[in-house]
């Protein structure tokens, strides 16, 4: 088995970087061999590929329900404990419960879906990585690995699409 | 020869506005947009360091010293004695976590209804959240006197087995405001990731470290911004509600007591939305400021998005007194005598000028103002019925808390609040407000970047007929 090097093409605009997208799959990259880079968020479909799967929601979804418990022992639990009579009014009261529930509940799904971004991107990470400033100046990326046998034909193809550099890509501390 | 046609109506400036007038169809490399940030934020003039010393000094003297005199003589300092328990302080958290509402409202809100212009201005926007947020729990602790013990209120066993009763509103409301403040502060966050990422790639020394921490590592990688953007569409229609649930609880907090003036079923939308009203008010004066002060924010910050909070302003100004309105006629109608007393102590009782200030800033003002396209694409314009705006907001607030306790059911405990210690304070929190604002100016981009360069992506002119038609595609 041939080694394999990495490689970062730029781009200037969504139309040679989709172009170059379909090059490296005509060259027989797979979606999972490769990765853009962007100022921006884009569409996966723009650039012909798939959407991106994240675990944002669910984490969050899994914070709501915790929010939820802890509302419900704040306000039903505490009472239970710690009986306190005021003004006549139930120990355990629904539409009060309603209020400490919901507060508890959002919390919960915020704070785990801040969370969730974090854990399903790897935050924080300061480890070196392949990058460059330019992205953030608006370029698109594309970052790829291929046969190091066949390296030409691959930054031949992206040259071709519109690429304005393919240059191995060198991890660098951000 | 007669006309088979004659013009329907004269030519209108405003038909033949350029579409490149807008931010959105005025694009700039996103390098040079980078660099524009990059320099308002490094660059600082004498005049920045005069008005920061100033504001420190006042904020060392009227926050520091008066709370430490509060803290050392009691509570007895300040004007709050019975009948009058809630005095000032209570004004002053009802008025910032009002000021706070901008934020949600301007980011998430206009987020969720994809309002384009919002995008040059929501992180602005969201920073006055947080601080006015800070503004409001500070009010809350100085209010509490003795402000060590603040833990109480916190659900944790000890050994005189006090525990809070989350029954009582004012238990909502420490929680409600807790919940605003930690995720307004995370959603301010989320979106500033790119931007310190940004902000890392052109800094050097102290600045790069700090960008570099607060960047967490961010590349832009697909996966990166799936993850952050599911976030953030999430934080903006989670945070709505809150936002809603936030000021209602804080109504509440008078709602609940049987008193004339306070008990009413229209308190909570009518708190919401004369909170917005503040808020709006308060971010036309925040976005005058930076257009005026920072470099280059010009480019940024146009007419378009004084116009937009100022038609914003008008129709909150509208809802707001549509609710007040509801709030006056029912007790006014009844008849009930203490209801009664309390109007007309507002109205012709000795502070009856706040009340009429307060209904000129809160209506007049707006109406005669926002109506007019031009006046309200006027900065400075929009920026004064902003000032006059929260002038009349404050003062409601005033008249709802001070001189609502001051009339009861019990004629012989009326007495006149007279504020002490709490004016110096309020001074020295506005101080505090405008400081931490200011410095934060110097660290923080406040042109989210990457959005108003995804919304100058997404927005084409498309040549139709005659004329070039905006036109907007979805990129994300």
């Amino acid at each position: 088995m041939s080694e394999t090097i990495t490689f970062l093409a730029m781009f200037e605009d969504f139309e040679p970087a989709s172009l170059g997208v379909e090059k490296l799959h005509d060259l027989g990259l797979s979606d999972d061999d490769m990765n853009v880079i962007s100022g921006i968020p884009i569409k996966g479909a723009i650039l012909g590929r798939p959407s991106a799967i994240t675990y944002v929601s669910r984490i969050a979804m899994v914070g709501a329900l915790l929010g939820m418990a802890f509302g419900l022992f704040l306000i039903y639990g505490i009472p239970y404990l710690y009986p306190l009579l005021v003004g006549g009014q139930p120990i355990f009261p629904i539409p009060q419960g309603i209020i400490i529930t919901f507060e508890m509940t959002m919390l919960g799904l915020m704070g785990f879906a801040f969370i969730g971004m974090f854990v399903d991107s790897g935050f924080p990470s300061y480890t070196p990585k392949e990058y460059t400033p330019e992205i953030s100046d608006g370029k698109i990326a594309i970052l790829f690995s291929c046969p190091e046998s066949d390296q030409k034909k691959f930054v031949d193809a992206l040259t071709k699409a519109g690429a304005e550099s393919v240059v191995p890509a060198e991890a660098r501390h951000l | 020869m007669t006309s088979l046609a004659k013009p329907l109506a004269r030519p209108h400036a405003e038909e033949h506005e350029d579409p490149r007038e807008h931010l959105m169809h005025d694009p700039l490399p996103r390098g040079k947009m980078n660099e524009m940030v990059m320099e308002a934020m490094h660059e600082t003039n004498w005049k920045f360091w005069v008005v920061t010393g100033i504001l420190a000094v006042l904020v060392a003297t009227c926050l520091g010293y008066a709370w430490y005199y509060l803290i050392d003589k009691g509570l007895g300092v300040a004007g709050v004695n019975m009948p009058v328990f809630w005095g000032i302080f209570l004004v002053d958290v009802v008025f910032w976590i009002g000021i706070s509402h901008a934020g949600t409202f301007i980011s998430a809100i206009l987020r969720v209804l994809k309002v384009e212009s919002r995008r040059p201005f929501t992180r602005a926007a969201e920073l006055m959240t947080t601080f006015g947020l800070v503004q409001a729990a500070i009010s809350v602790f100085m209010h509490m006197g003795r402000v060590w013990l603040s833990y109480w209120m916190a659900p944790i066993p000890n050994e005189r087995m006090i525990w809070p009763d989350f029954h009582s509103p004012l238990m909502w409301d420490f929680m409600a405001i807790s919940t605003y403040l930690l995720c307004s502060t995370m959603y301010l966050f989320l979106p500033l990731i790119p931007d310190m990422a940004m902000a890392r790639d052109r800094s050097t020394g102290w600045r790069k470290t700090l960008y570099k921490i607060l960047g967490l590592g961010f590349r832009g990688t697909e996966g990166e911004w799936k993850n952050l953007t599911t976030a953030m569409n999430l934080f903006a229609f989670a945070i709505i509600p809150v936002m809603f649930s936030v000021h209602t609880i804080v109504s509440w907090d008078f709602a609940m007591a049987s008193r004339p003036g306070w008990s009413s079923t229209v308190f909570g939308p009518y708190f919401v939305i004369g909170a917005l009203h503040s808020g709006m008010a308060a971010v036309a004066i925040v976005l005058f400021l930076l257009r005026s002060t920072m470099k280059h924010y010009k480019y940024f910050i146009r007419p378009e998005h004084f116009d937009t909070i100022g038609m914003l302003m008008l129709l909150v100004s509208m809802a707001w007194a549509y609710f007040y309105f509801n709030d006056y006629i029912v007790p006014w109608y009844g008849g009930d005598v203490w209801d009664k007393l309390f109007q007309e102590w507002a109205e012709k009782g000795p502070l009856w000028y706040l009340w009429y200030t307060m209904l000129f800033c809160n209506i007049v003002v707006p109406w005669s103002i926002l109506w007019n396209k031009k006046w309200r694409r006027t900065p400075w314009l929009l920026a004064s019925a902003g000032i006059l705006i929260n002038v009349g907001m404050w003062l409601e607030r005033y008249i709802i808390i001070p001189e609502g306790l001051t009339i009861n059911r019990m004629p012989f405990t009326w007495r006149l609040y007279i504020p002490g210690v709490e004016i110096a304070l309020t001074v020295g929190m506005f101080a505090l407000f405008l400081l931490l604002y200011m410095l934060a100016s110097r660290v923080i981009p406040l042109i989210p970047v990457w959005e108003v360069q995804e919304g100058q992506e997404a927005h084409l002119l498309r040549k139709i007929g005659k004329a070039e038609i905006p036109t907007l595609s979805e990129l994300e």
